[in-house]
């Protein structure tokens, strides 16, 4: 993990305003664009929502969630766009086995495929469900956003923000939540007053902006701290924990042998036998 | 006769029941293989919302504890000294390297690029409980390895690697205990990360204490059972005094992880514990009959002399056990509304696992001599005058 000692203020960050998204899924092909991702079958009102494909996968690294709503008595579409969230202490980095994930300084969480053991603790591990798997190979990898590491590293901007007319800004990550309080300030009886993704999971590089409730719109509620923190509380143990164990068995059983050795000399004694007299 | 013959005549004297269990273990292979050539997706009920499944919850995070045995008995026979119950070691340890061996094998068949297994050991990522316990697997995996070799030699009289093992056995089972700890907490540890997935009745921070509190209950009732078993059917000398031994311990233990998983359920869980009615019913059978009714069996006198009722009791431990590590591998981690079950083939896999492990059990109980190990003749100290103590009485066993 690299991302201790990382000032997060720094490294770049999107912000959705979702009020702004028309719905129009340009960032989404985009991404298949830039990371040259296979098209999907098309079929309609299989997800939780009317938008397609249903579900990220291994070939849809972001998508815009369709959400129907009723607002005063009217029907109305709210939007999101579902990605990575990149975030700043990532639970997909801190589980793997071999390090294929990787906090970049510049913002984006990186995979690396030649690295990877399909193990899919990443998978599990993630608090939104990003990590996806190429079921249909016989020795499948990981697929998720990359945060367009390749352009960011460049100085460009992610492909699906470059694409996007309104809704998506992408800076240094103090400027955008600075950026998203102001717009909250600027009409308070537009925005929801929360900003999802300054704190989830410790911060993420995704910041979002909504008019509805972030449960309406199906984001999950996940824990304020950093999730490898918790499994990291147990395992910091594991050096003391594997040295006391292994002293105090060795001393135990030196001990009980020893008291077993000097009874069997004793008796060797007596008998007249040393074995040290036989060498 | 070519060896071939040779060994086809062997098999044709087998008992009905060890080839059923051949059977099996060749349809687990074909099932396999079927996995390698047609992908995880196809031959599993696996998907991106439910990425692990039965070869994790059943051949990992289950068969680790169920092969806790080894360590546990290895602890107590040889740190502690009670040497009466040294003849139950060496079937322990062939049972413990068998299920090391094959939570390996489960564990390959279920990593995507199997082929790359060893960059566990190249990449290190010491944050990654994951990482701990595929490098204890493969170091316990040697030791038991090491330790089971002992009657391999015997068998064969090779008599300079014996007393090599037996110069290093002490360190090997400080070892094997030290290393069996970590990975059995860290298997906890796991599900530690899974903060809004795992449910609460399962999810606290003390899961990797009650994982490891579990397997020694588990490793001593797998003992008890085993020896019963291999009593009643493979003919082999009645323990049922050293039994009864293990039997008292065998209380304590649970009572100690009954009260870390009280304690932990009532002052350190956070978020509702009865919202799911189904996962209520699970946890309550869980501690009702795998850990609260064996606890009250085995306090009774009555009991632990009865060789039937016994087992019974280390059969109920071993049950609550499977149930707990499916509870919080596979059960809990159900978000509402979604349903995993494994496919045929994920099933038939598992049962070749299972039917391997009999199997070359009853095959290496066969073979070598593990049963026909006699502890009197052998000395277990330290020899710290080091070649004297050897020449003067300690390999009598090589001998032997
Ligand atoms: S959202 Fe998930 S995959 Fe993305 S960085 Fe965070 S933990 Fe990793
Ligand atoms: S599946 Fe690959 S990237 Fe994910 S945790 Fe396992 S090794 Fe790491
Ligand atoms: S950052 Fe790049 S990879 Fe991620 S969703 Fe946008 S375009 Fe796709």
């Amino acid at each position: 993990m690299s991302s201790e000692n990382q000032d997060f203020n720094k490294s770049k960050a999107f912000l959705i305003d979702m009020t702004k998204c028309t719905g129009c899924r340009g960032c989404q092909v985009a991404c298949k664009q830039w990371n040259q991702l296979g098209a999907e079958k098309t079929e309609f009102f299989t997800g939780e929502g009317y938008q397609n494909p249903p579900l990220m996968s291994e070939y849809t690294f972001t998508r815009i969630k369709f959400r129907d709503y009723e607002k005063n008595g009217q029907n109305e579409f709210a939007f999101y766009k579902e990605m990575c969230m990149h975030c700043n202490e990532p639970a997909c980095a801190s589980v793997c086995p071999v390090g294929a994930f990787k906090k970049t300084k510049e913002g984006p969480v990186t995979y690396d495929a030649e690295r990877c053991i399909g193990c899919r603790f990443c998978m599990v591990a993630c608090p939104f469900g990003v990590p996806k798997y190429e079921w249909s190979k016989a020795l499948p990898l990981v697929r998720k956003c990359t945060g367009c590491y390749s352009r960011v590293k460049e100085g460009l901007k992610p492909a699906c923000a470059t694409t996007c007319v309104s809704a998506i800004t992408y800076g240094n990550r103090e400027e955008m939540i600075k950026e998203a309080n102001k717009r909250i300030a600027a009409r308070p009886e537009k925005y929801l007053k929360k900003l999802y993704g300054s704190e989830e999971a410790g911060g993420t590089s995704v910041i979002y902006l909504t008019a509805l409730p972030f449960d309406e719109l199906g984001f999950k509620p996940v824990t304020k701290r950093p999730l490898p923190s918790y499994t990291w509380q147990a395992l910091r143990l594991v050096p003391g924990i594997f040295l006391t164990v292994g002293s105090s068995l060795s001393l135990l059983s030196w001990f009980n042998h020893r008291k077993e050795r000097i009874a069997k000399e004793e008796e060797q004694r007596k008998s007249g036998a040393t074995p040290k007299e036989e060498s | 006769m070519t060896a071939a013959k040779i060994i086809v005549n062997e098999i044709k004297g087998y008992h009905r029941f060890v080839k059923f269990l051949i059977v099996l273990v060749a349809l687990g292979a074909l099932a396999s293989l079927a996995r390698f050539v047609f992908g995880l997706g196809v031959t599993t009920n696996l998907n991106d919302t439910f990425p692990w499944g039965l070869w994790i919850s059943f051949d990992v995070v289950t068969a680790v504890p169920l092969a806790a045995g080894a360590f546990t008995l290895g602890a107590i026979v040889h740190c502690f000294h009670i040497k009466k119950l040294e003849p139950l070691v060496r079937p322990a340890i062939v049972t413990g390297f068998l299920g090391y061996s094959l939570v390996c094998v489960g564990l390959l068949l279920d990593l995507g690029q199997p082929q790359r297994c060893w960059h566990t050991m190249v990449y290190w990522n010491p944050h990654s409980p994951m990482f701990e316990v595929s490098m204890c697997i493969a170091a316990y995996t040697t030791v038991l390895f090491l330790e089971f070799l002992s009657p391999v030699c015997e068998k064969f009289g090779y008599h300079v690697p014996l007393r090599l093992l037996r110069t290093i056995e002490m360190p090997l089972v400080v070892a094997a205990a030290s290393i069996s700890t970590l990975h059995q907490s860290s298997l906890g540890t796991f599900f530690l990360i899974a903060v809004d997935k795992l449910h609460s009745l399962w999810y606290n921070p003390l899961l990797p204490l009650l994982f490891w509190l579990s397997a020694m209950c588990a490793g001593i009732s797998i003992i008890i059972v085993e020896a019963t078993m291999s009593h009643k059917y493979m003919g082999q000398p009645d323990e049922s005094e050293l039994l009864e031994t293990l039997a008292k311990i065998l209380p304590w233990v649970i009572t100690v992880y009954l009260t870390v998983k009280v304690f932990s359920l009532v002052a350190l869980t956070q978020g509702p514990l009865f919202n799911r009615p189904g996962l209520l019913v699970l946890f309550v059978v869980e501690v009702a009959v795998g850990v609260l009714l064996p606890l009250v069996m085995l306090m009774n006198g009555n009991v632990r002399e009865n060789n039937r009722l016994r087992a019974t009791a280390a059969w109920l431990v071993i049950a609550g056990v499977i149930l707990n590590r499916f509870n919080v591998s596979m059960f809990g981690m159900e978000a509402p509304g979604t349903f995993y079950y494994p496919s045929f083939l994920e099933s038939v896999v598992t049962i070749g696992i299972i039917a391997a492990h009999i199997l070359f059990f009853v095959l290496i109980a066969k073979y070598f001599p593990i049963f026909e190990h006699h502890p009197e003749t052998v000395d277990y100290s330290i020899p710290d005058h080091f070649r004297k103590t050897e020449k003067g009485h300690a390999h009598g066993a090589a001998k032997a």
